[in-house]
């Protein structure tokens, strides 16, 4: 899971061309929007992160509620990738 | 109190997601996405000029209150409606229902509704909710955008049932008046099929359909003439990706969620076929999403000159290319 945190940062960093933080700095839990994270982002970064994840993982975020919830944090986006690859193997 | 037994449950789309609420309630066991199905949910289109709207828009529904008369018609169903010109009439009716146990649909403007944050609230006169439950001068409402029921004073409902303006509630309310014994969901879903497939193929109208999705394309370029200035212009932009996805679509403007219709109809109706179809219209909603993004990207970088218009407009021809194509092979997978 940590590789995939990892993985994840580093793809929202080069998606949205962001070279002044270090993938570490990042917080897993805190809030990618509006709050106090090393990266704050808007929700115009959202609909470029969840089109990144697609492409990525191929793993589809459909309905915006469930986006909201899934692009919250890095945590966030990390379960949601972890459970689809499952549910998409079993 | 709470009504017995009412479960809320999320959904994408306020009007589709109350019916399904109310149905659900009343024991049909129906999905979201098979409700807007045979509501013939899916459309799409475009106002250039219209008296009621400051600026060019779009649309890629039917029309607020058309999927409760759909579904009415083509599965048996019969909901209660109800309007008021008198807020106290409204309200009093309204709590005999909730009296009698029975969970009740409203219309209101969505801005008076102040369980959402302040900044996320905006005058939509056609929003719909569940009110479940009343106590003291507090309705239980499930609101098929919130992950839990909430409250509302009383006060603010009467705000959000009486507002005026465009499409104006007027209080009006529905429930679930009967279920029939029977549903013949074949037939239900192959007619919601076949009217989505006239409507946005065969439609005579010229901002409707597939012509309304290509004067869209070729309009889109002239949308600088109506803008007061680059700020306006680039929230007119910007607003592209919210009407396609962030006002309870399902995403990408409803595709996605019509496609979750054809999957679950392929095995109901036993149509592999829809099946293909739903694939194809999942990557279709792609496309959308691909201009959702552009016009975010467009809209908050102020990069709106006419080559990147230019770019948007024929983004837009080629989902209407593809749409085409799409319900074509629809229409015959249905006959």
């Amino acid at each position: 899971m940590d590789d995939l945190k990892l993985e994840i940062k580093k793809l929202i960093m080069s998606t949205l061309a962001i070279n002044d933080i270090d993938p570490g700095e990042v917080d897993d839990e805190k809030p990618l929007f509006g709050g106090d994270n090393a990266l704050t982002l808007d929700s115009v970064d959202a609909i470029e992160i969840i089109m990144a994840i697609q492409r990525t993982y191929n793993v589809r975020i459909a309905d915006q509620h469930i986006a909201r919830e899934v692009v919250r944090s890095i945590d966030s986006i990390a379960r949601f990738i972890a459970e689809q690859k499952t549910n998409t193997v079993s | 109190m709470i009504i017995q037994n009412f479960n809320h449950k999320m959904a994408a789309h306020c009007e589709s997601g109350t019916i399904t609420s109310l149905l659900n309630h009343g024991g049909l066991s129906i999905t979201e996405p098979l409700v807007f199905g045979i509501a013939s949910g899916i459309f799409f289109g475009y106002f250039h000029k219209m008296k009621s709207f400051t600026f060019p828009t779009f649309i890629v529904r039917n029309k607020p209150g058309q999927m409760r008369r759909n579904i009415e018609k083509r599965t048996g169903v019969r909901f209660k409606t109800y309007d008021f010109k008198d807020p106290v009439k409204g309200q009093q009716t309204l709590d005999q229902l909730l009296l009698q146990n029975i969970p009740t649909a409203a219309q209101v403007d969505f801005f008076y509704m102040d369980y959402v944050p302040s900044w996320e609230r905006v005058h939509i006169n056609v929003h719909f909710l569940v009110v479940a439950g009343k106590e003291d001068s507090k309705y239980n409402i499930s609101d098929a955008y919130f992950p839990r029921m909430v409250e509302l004073d009383a006060s603010s409902l009467e705000k959000g049932r009486f507002a005026g303006g465009n499409m104006s509630p007027k209080g009006f309310i529905f429930h679930l008046d009967k279920l029939p014994a029977d549903i013949d969901y074949k037939k239900a879903i192959t007619k919601g099929i076949s009217k989505a497939c006239f409507y946005m193929l065969k439609i005579p109208i010229p901002f409707l359909g597939i012509t309304g999705m290509r004067m869209f394309a070729r309009k889109v370029v002239e949308w600088p003439k109506f803008a007061r200035d680059t700020e306006h212009l680039s929230h007119e932009i910007m607003k592209i990706n919210i009407l396609l996805e962030d006002q309870g679509t399902g995403g990408a403007g409803f595709r996605f969620m019509y496609a979750t219709f054809l999957q679950q109809a392929a095995s109901i109706i036993d149509k592999p076929e829809l099946k293909d179809l739903s694939d194809e219209l999942m990557k279709i909603g792609d496309g959308w999403r691909e201009i959702s993004l552009f016009s975010a990207r467009i809209g908050k970088n102020r990069d709106l000159g006419p080559d990147k218009l230019k770019m948007l407009s024929e983004m837009i021809y080629d989902r209407a290319d593809v749409e085409e194509k799409f319900f074509k092979s629809l229409s015959k997978a249905v006959k």
